[in-house]
């Protein structure tokens, strides 16, 4: 592959990014909401709610559960151990902002390729499709992992602010680090390459980023079962997991990388 | 020296055959008129011969490389110019263009881009946002784009559709020039007058070909010539007279005309008119009947429209 077509093609997709608003504003400000947003929600359960969620069944099943597998916190006061609970979530939260990004870039660079009519001119000259195809995935997945990174590391200065005394130290775990370094990484190039098998067959962004939003369901029911203390998830499963999407994500680049062919955007794209 | 060859090119979707067995060869500094109605096979021919899809049969060289096996190769030397022109409207013409040129090595991508905005009038409209330009506009800077990089050969499907008749006429003149600096061009259009204008060569298509050959030739080839005489008045002694002529073929009045047609044209016609006249015809004009491309087109698609039929 050749370095400066791909640059070439990410410098292009990130000039019409940066050109859109509304684009724009989605990539740099949702993030920050969905960040904002969980740091507020925890904060205002502790806060107002805190010794009712402590009385709940459900809670004290979950906290029995995570002091399992961070016996450190068994001495913590309850409330301390419900932030931790609460705070330690929020690296699977994170998950949403590589979702929501890959899948945008994904769906707008090429539905807007489609409807223009700007692929076909580009598919006449030399660039090979695998060079298009990692230009298009680089543009997408870098803002995508940078902006999660950066939501990460407000997300822990937030938990330092908002949070008691050592907090920090039972959020900033193995596991959290196996997410956002790992897991993150994995779910935005499935994220992406999802985008762009369901934009081949869709002409419109907003129907393909309606169907791509089933993809987050699964984040979401993972916080889900995490939150109720169904199921806690160790360093070793957050692993597996990430393996797991790698291997996902291996088995869907080869159908996004057969979609990606000359023959097949130009005849079979509509 | 043929630029493009096709060797029983052809292509199928499904059981649908868009092209069927295309041999066909074009010459260096040629424009070739690619006529034929909607749904005929054109834009699949272009794609076929710009490697963008590949043959289900058959194959084709362009400039020298086999376009379904020398893909990149070839698009280094060829131009495209498709159907819609198709940029990204937020960027400014400078950037798409700087953008495509981006593809092609040893291209100066600064010069070759002011070059060719200044050349097809869109200088002043630089830094303008693609989205704000009308058709027309768009219409010559995707034909900037085909020539960036300086191709041997350019494939322009239908490159005035859309445009008012000053921007058509400007880049039917700027095709003409194209082939006089040598290069060959593959000219898919509807526009009959167009491509009698401007090719040196039309290929009627119709999912295969059904003629190829000087807009001229393809005349003299289905249309008998024809001499029209204007009269004051078509007397039946002056018809008579020229009925009884063994050289005259057909004759038709038509109120105060005569069309004749005549075995061995040239030598005879100065014969009929001589005749009409020591016959008592008072000539006002002598012509010959015109055809145009388009009676020529109509003509093939109806005989080939029949022979389908007959099948």
């Amino acid at each position: 592959m050749r370095r400066s077509y791909i640059i070439n093609i990410i410098k292009k997709e990130w000039e019409d990014t940066l050109s859109n608003l509304n684009t724009l504003l989605f990539v740099t400000l949702l993030p920050l909401i969905i960040i904002g947003q969980g740091l507020l929600i925890i904060y205002l359960v502790v806060r107002f709610a805190g010794k009712g969620v402590l009385m709940s069944t459900m809670f004290q099943t979950a906290m029995e559960k995570l002091e399992t597998i961070l016996p450190s916190i068994a001495e913590l006061p309850a409330m301390d151990k419900l932030q931790v609970l609460l705070f330690s979530q929020l690296h699977i939260y994170l998950l949403l902002i590589p979702v929501m990004i890959a899948i945008t870039f994904a769906t707008f660079s090429i539905i807007e390729e489609k409807q223009s009519g700007s692929l076909e001119p580009l598919l006449a000259t030399p660039v090979r499709t695998d060079e298009l195809f990692m230009g298009k995935a680089l543009a997408g997945s870098i803002p995508a992992l940078v902006m999660t990174w950066v939501c990460a590391g407000l997300s822990l200065i937030g938990v330092a602010c908002l949070g008691t005394a050592h907090i920090l130290d039972a959020v900033v775990t193995p596991s959290w680090f196996i997410s956002v370094f790992l897991l993150v990484p994995a779910v935005t190039v499935l994220s992406f390459l999802l985008g762009v098998i369901i934009s081949s067959r869709v002409n419109d962004p907003r129907n393909a980023q309606n169907i791509s939003l089933l993809i987050i369901l699964p984040v979401l029911a993972l916080i889900a079962v995490q939150v109720i203390g169904a199921l806690m998830l160790t360093p070793l499963l957050f692993f597996i997991i990430a393996v797991l999407v790698g291997v996902v994500d291996l088995a869907v680049l080869r159908i996004g990388v057969r979609l990606f062919q000359r023959e097949s955007i130009i005849v079979q794209w509509r | 020296m043929a630029v493009i060859e096709t060797f029983g090119l052809s292509r199928s979707f499904g059981n649908i055959v868009a092209v069927e067995d295309l041999t066909l060869a074009v010459e260096q500094g040629e424009v070739l008129g690619f006529l034929g109605p909607n749904g005929a096979g054109k834009t699949t021919t272009i794609r076929m011969l710009a490697g963008t899809i590949a043959p289900t049969r058959g194959y084709a060289i362009v400039a020298g490389f086999r376009t379904d096996h020398e893909v990149e190769r070839l698009h280094e030397v060829i131009g495209l110019l498709t159907e819609a022109p198709g940029f990204y409207n937020r960027l400014s013409a400078r950037r798409n263009l700087e953008f495509f040129a981006g593809f092609y090595p040893n291209v100066d991508t600064q010069s070759q881009v002011d070059k060719y905005l200044r050349l097809m009038g869109l200088w002043e409209r630089r830094n303008d946002k693609v989205g704000t330009f009308s058709k027309g506009m768009k219409q010559r800077l995707a034909l900037a784009r085909a020539l960036l990089h300086e191709p041997q050969v350019l494939f322009l499907d239908e490159p005035t559709a859309g445009l008012d008749p000053e921007a058509s006429r400007e880049v039917r003149e700027f095709i003409k020039s194209l082939s006089q600096q040598g290069r060959t061009v593959f000219l898919s259009t509807h526009n009959l007058a167009e491509a009698e204008f401007i090719c040196h060569r039309v290929a009627l298509f119709r999912r295969q070909i059904l003629a190829v050959d000087t807009p001229e030739n393809l005349r003299q080839r289905l249309f008998n010539r024809q001499v029209v005489v204007q009269m004051d008045s078509a007397e039946d002694s002056v018809v008579d007279a020229v009925k009884k002529l063994d050289f005259v073929q057909v004759v038709q009045r038509e109120g105060a005309r005569l069309i004749v047609e005549l075995a061995d044209f040239e030598r005879n016609r100065p014969n009929l008119v001589e005749c009409i006249v020591t016959a008592g015809g008072r000539i006002q004009e002598v012509s010959e009947t015109e055809y145009s491309l388009e009676d020529i087109y109509l003509t093939l698609v109806r005989e080939e429209t029949e022979g389908s039929n007959s099948h």
